[in-house]
């Protein structure tokens, strides 16, 4: 193997590994609970780390919290994971946010205090 | 924690509530029925012009002889009162927990100026524990179910204050607090806070007395 050959696989070796390793940064983990509606945060934004969330939760199904409900009625096998909460809980401009709020606590509380499992007081999840 | 949080938030609510709501029916229409059996002269001299006038009076700060001559007194139990009744309506935290369970909501204090207003209904039990501690003419008036009740309506606001400040052991204090509430709510009807319903009738009467038999005014 003549040098000039040796240096081609090296930058090529190196390219490899730069693009695997961006490659698996490009998707970033959802940590937060964000909502562009709220305008004004009366308290920091919510951690949520996503996949451990998901892990520990056993949940498998994207519409158990991701759901899309169509005339009251929730559509199975149907979800809404690119879609903001608050493209259909709306919310006008200039609004009280209580009813987001509302929508958001429901998902999250609600569903920890009926599977007696994650966090229902305000402190575990707006920390100050 | 989270049957204990379910329990606290859930059933408990609805007992106090109707403890509350019900209790405080219940000493209005005994007490009508008393006095109707044993003093009808209430009844008789009850009058309206004179019942109200006196509540009047003694609503408005330094309205009445007795505000102006104890003005620091005057001062904290209007501000002391005032707070106490407005911060948990208007407390943004339990605004949304009515919307949460009811669909209803309103307006609410900012977390600071709700902060602030209960420091102050903390620091007037302060100043009414020192009051009953200090004032011999008041220590002397003093049973043991005076510091109870005083006791009773400082728990909500200062563990309150502690949960939203999230110090050690806020997750406890947030269930105390809860429960602390309820009892203050439940002991309304059964203790010396029912001047809180009473006040019109017993004010009013004052008034009336004062205004109609004696043609004087309720100083």
């Amino acid at each position: 193997m003549g040098k000039r050959t040796l240096i081609i696989y090296v930058v090529i070796t190196l390219f490899v590994c730069i693009f695997a390793v961006m490659s698996g940064y490009s998707q970033e983990d959802v940590t937060t609970v964000e909502d562009s509606a709220f305008e004004e945060k009366m308290r920091p934004t919510v951690q949520f780390l996503h996949d451990e969330h998901n892990e520990a939760a056993g949940l498998e199904e994207c519409d158990v919290c991701h759901h899309v409900y169509k005339d009251g009625e929730k559509i199975e096998d149907e979800s809404s994971e690119e879609t903001e909460c608050s493209e259909c809980h709306t919310l006008n401009k200039g609004d009280n946010p209580l009813s987001l709020v509302k929508v958001y606590h429901l998902q999250c509380k609600g569903c920890h205090q009926k599977e007696k499992a994650g966090p229902i007081m305000c402190s575990e999840c707006h920390p100050r | 924690m989270h049957d204990v949080y379910n329990f606290v938030s859930g059933p408990l609510v609805w007992v106090s509530f109707i403890i509350f709501f019900g209790g405080c029916l219940y000493r209005l229409i005994s007490m009508a029925v008393l006095a109707k059996k044993k003093d009808v002269f209430v009844y008789e001299y009850m009058s309206f012009k004179y019942g109200l006038r006196s509540i009047f009076h003694w609503i408005i700060p330094f309205g009445t002889v007795k505000w102006r001559k104890n003005p620091i007194l005057t001062i904290v139990t209007f501000t002391f009162h005032i707070c106490l009744i407005l911060v948990p309506i208007f407390l943004c935290a339990h605004v949304i927990l009515w919307k949460e369970s009811w669909d209803i909501g309103w307006w609410y204090f900012s977390d600071t100026t709700a902060d602030i207003l209960t420091g102050i209904v903390i620091a007037c039990c302060v100043f009414f524990l020192i009051r009953r501690i200090v004032l011999p003419e008041v220590k002397y008036l003093t049973s043991v179910s005076d510091y109870v009740i005083l006791a009773m309506v400082a728990a909500p606001f200062i563990t309150g204050f502690w949960t939203y400040h999230q110090w050690p052991g806020c997750k406890i204090t947030g269930i105390v607090h809860i429960i602390a509430g309820e009892i203050m709510l439940a002991a309304i009807p059964f203790t010396r806070l029912i001047h809180m319903v009473y006040f019109p009738f017993t004010r009013g009467y004052m008034g009336s007395e004062f205004g109609a038999v004696r043609n004087a005014k309720d100083w």
